[in-house]
């Protein structure tokens, strides 16, 4: 029995005491798995350091029958220049184990052959990982505390770990915290949502589970946080937006129910999750794949041939992609001779194949309207090998001249008139991509964030780009325009 | 395998703990520092007696004034042996716990047993070096045998105690800040000529040994010396003060293990 009674824990910072832990309290007897769900920072592994004893809480106590373990799959504790070996007969010596045993277990389990008698620090991480389970693993606590197991390694290490873990241990306590719903799903019998230094406990999975999108902002969405940096040109934006878009709990949080339906074949559900997580990232190229699978389980081969375009449009290695993108242009009767599927370069910006969110925005920009309907956008797709051509198209369509001709911006307070652009584009941050893709040109009188700001509250964002000379660069639509205003 | 906090623990099985736990972090600590490479663990004193046979040879050369009879060879081993001693204890645990912040995972590893393990193995690898390099010396006949062996031991074993509580002090402080370190460093040179090692006291004028003999580990230098030559100096000491003075280090060097035990972030 693990009994924490009021436990909290103050960090001091240079900005005053921060509390990280709020009188927390829960048993935890023997069997029993807790899950604990938490966004990035909530304080789940302070939790499990002051459980595992490294760490001592601020107030309150914390009392064990049980022997626990040190939080698992942890690597910290390794020396870089001593052997695996050595680290093995360390723990051993420590917790007055058998050594010969042992070192013949993690042989066996860590699967690291000679490099077993190597220094740590020529490891790989995935190697490093498999050692530490291992080791992990030598010692038969009562209790385990599980962090993050599944960061590194492949499916079949996670699946030796799972058996370990799970079956052949199963009858142990664990305390299992993690961002990955799905795992302590599987795994926990008790469930607990740490927010705001506090523990609310739930027997029940999909209860904890929509507290946890409540406190996470999911079901009140605010958008993607304000990043600070803007993106100067699409290129940024792309190379930048996975990095940005895994550090964000909402897109994060999608982006996995949408994975949980697509592998309970939920195909309908899971495209249109994607698409919410999109509309976070619509320039995630990943994602963009996915949804096309799940389109091509639906059947809609339109669907799934512009998204698997957009995908590797967007970066994404048409090799991986190709053995489901020929079947789905093949029922359509035509072949990627036809139309080729363009590949990403990091060329100029106006040289990159166009994806779906580019025909969104351009749509939104020149005609003023909702995207196009599926079979324009795939036709868009397969014409245009860059995306100045496809914006030099659009501006030759008749649709732009209703759009150019409607007046100049609105005054911000007249809320009636403003183009409810967020209705009509899928992307929730649609004007700061639009300006960033445009690139206006760089001046004093007026800086990106203002476009973008005068952008989204405009009923006219093209002639607010125009003005901040956006697109000046991509020649084949400087032509077009030309050809329009002469 | 005993983690419960629920009863206490008899002391007996916590002895067994203890040592077991210094035990397992010496050797980690012995592999990490010196490896297997060329002569692995040796260097542990090795390297402090490359560090006396220089200093010896220095001195020897300069013919260095110390105000005695003493052959400058038993001056310069009995001098810089201890000043090794106390010196490299604080320097092992300054930045210590930090570095191996990690292994407090470890349910029955406490701040404290990392630094007792460091401090063992510095009075091990100090202790081997002058006793070896005694060993030499008196076999080739540069120095006499001790005259009073116990009181070279006592002598010894009071420094050692010194620079236990010191390095445990100042290596708890570095974990509050890192000024320690940065100020470790000059202090600890400045303190080698005044520390007895490049002196004998009797040999000073009234007013100067009035000075160094408020530093501790002089105390202890010369109770070495005193049972190395007795007859052939006149040694200065008092044992209750450095006794007193490592009696008052251990205290706060135990308080402010706790103070940071409450406080430490394991990395």
């Amino acid at each position: 029995m693990i009994n924490v009674q009021e436990v909290s824990k103050v960090y001091p910072t240079r900005f005053g005491e921060k509390l990280v832990l709020d009188r927390i309290s829960f048993d935890l007897a023997k069997g029993e798995k807790l899950g604990v769900l938490g966004r990035n920072g909530a304080g789940k592994s302070t939790l499990v350091r002051l459980i595992s004893g490294a760490e001592k809480p601020s107030s309150g106590k914390i009392q064990s029958s049980m022997s626990i373990s040190w939080p698992l799959a942890f690597g910290g504790a390794f020396q870089g220049n001593l052997t695996g070996v050595d680290n093995v007969r360390f723990i051993s010596r420590l917790y007055r184990q058998d050594f010969e045993k042992n070192l013949e277990f993690v042989e066996d389990f860590a699967e690291l052959g000679p490099y077993l008698r190597e220094e740590v620090r020529t490891y790989s991480s995935g190697m490093r990982a498999r050692l530490a389970f291992a080791i992990s693993m030598i010692i038969e606590f009562d209790c385990f505390l599980i962090d993050e197991v599944g960061a590194v390694g492949d499916a079949r290490f996670h699946a030796r770990c799972n058996l370990e873990l799970f079956e052949k241990r199963g009858d142990r306590a664990m305390v299992i915290i993690s961002h990955d719903a799905s795992y302590v799903r599987d795994h926990c019998t008790r469930f607990g949502v740490l927010h705001d230094g506090r523990l609310e406990q739930f027997s029940d999975f999909d209860v904890a589970y929509s507290e946890f999108r409540i406190k996470i902002g999911l079901n009140a969405p605010k958008g993607p946080a304000k990043a600070t940096l803007v993106p100067e040109n699409r290129k940024q934006l792309i190379e930048t937006t996975h990095t940005v878009a895994v550090r964000d709990d909402a897109f994060l949080m999608l982006a996995r129910e949408a994975d949980w339906q697509r592998d309970a074949k939920n195909w309908e559900k899971g495209e249109s999750l994607y698409l919410d997580a999109l509309a976070l990232y619509p320039y995630q190229r990943s994602y963009w794949g996915q949804k096309a699978h799940c389109a091509k389980e639906l059947g809609a081969l339109v669907r799934a041939e512009a998204a698997y375009r957009t995908a590797c449009a967007l970066g994404e290695p048409y090799s991986e992609l190709k053995r489901f993108v020929e079947p789905v242009m093949k029922k359509q009767e035509v072949s990627p001779k036809d139309f080729p599927v363009y590949a990403y370069s990091g060329a100029k910006p106006w040289d990159h194949p166009p994806g779906i969110p580019d025909i969104d925005l351009f749509a939104l920009a020149l005609w003023g309207e909702a995207i196009p309907d599926d079979n324009e956008v795939l036709r868009l797709l397969r014409q245009h090998r860059t995306c100045d051509a496809l914006l030099a198209d659009m501006i030759a369509d008749s649709r732009f001249v209703k759009a150019a001709g409607q007046s100049a911006p609105l005054a911000p307070a007249d809320q009636t008139n403003v183009l409810s652009a967020e209705k009509k584009s899928f992307q929730k941050s649609w004007a700061r991509n639009l300006v960033i893709i445009s690139q206006p040109r760089k001046s004093a009188s007026i800086d990106v964030p203002s476009i973008i700001k005068n952008v989204e509250e405009s009923r006219n964002p093209w002639a607010i780009l125009m003005e901040a000379q956006g697109f000046a660069h991509w020649p084949l639509t400087q032509a077009a325009l030309q050809l329009r205003n002469g | 395998m005993q983690s419960s906090i629920v009863q206490p623990h008899p002391l007996k099985e916590s002895l067994a703990v203890q040592v077991r736990v210094i035990g397992a972090l010496l050797i980690r600590e012995m592999l990490t520092r010196y490896g297997r490479h060329n002569i692995g663990f040796l260097w542990l004193f090795v390297e402090p007696m490359i560090f006396t046979l220089g200093i010896t040879a220095l001195w020897t050369a300069t013919k260095s004034v110390h105000g005695s009879d003493l052959p400058i060879v038993a001056f310069a081993l009995t001098g810089y042996s201890s000043v090794l001693l106390w010196r490299s204890m604080p320097g092992r645990c300054i930045g210590a716990l930090l570095a191996n912040a990690s292994l407090l995972y470890h349910r029955n590893i406490k701040p404290l047993d990392i630094y007792i393990a460091r401090i063992l193995l510095e009075f091990g690898g100090a202790t081997i070096s002058f006793v070896v390099l005694s060993v030499v010396f008196i076999s080739v006949g540069w120095i006499e045998t001790p005259e009073d062996f116990l009181k070279v031991v006592a002598g010894w074993l009071l420094i050692a105690w010194f620079g236990s509580g010191l390095a445990i002090t100042l290596g708890a402080m570095s974990y509050l800040s890192e000024l320690v370190d940065k100020f470790w460093h000059p202090t600890s040179y400045l303190l080698f000529p005044l520390s007895g090692a490049a002196f004998l006291v009797a040999a000073l004028p009234p007013f100067a040994q009035e000075v160094v003999l408020w530093i501790p580990m002089v105390h202890g230098v010369e109770m070495v010396r005193d049972g190395f030559f007795g007859s052939q100096a006149r040694a200065v000491y008092d044992v209750n003060y450095i006794a007193m003075a490592s009696l008052l280090f251990s205290a706060v060097s135990l308080l402010l293990v706790r103070y940071v035990s409450n406080r430490v972030v394991p990395g």
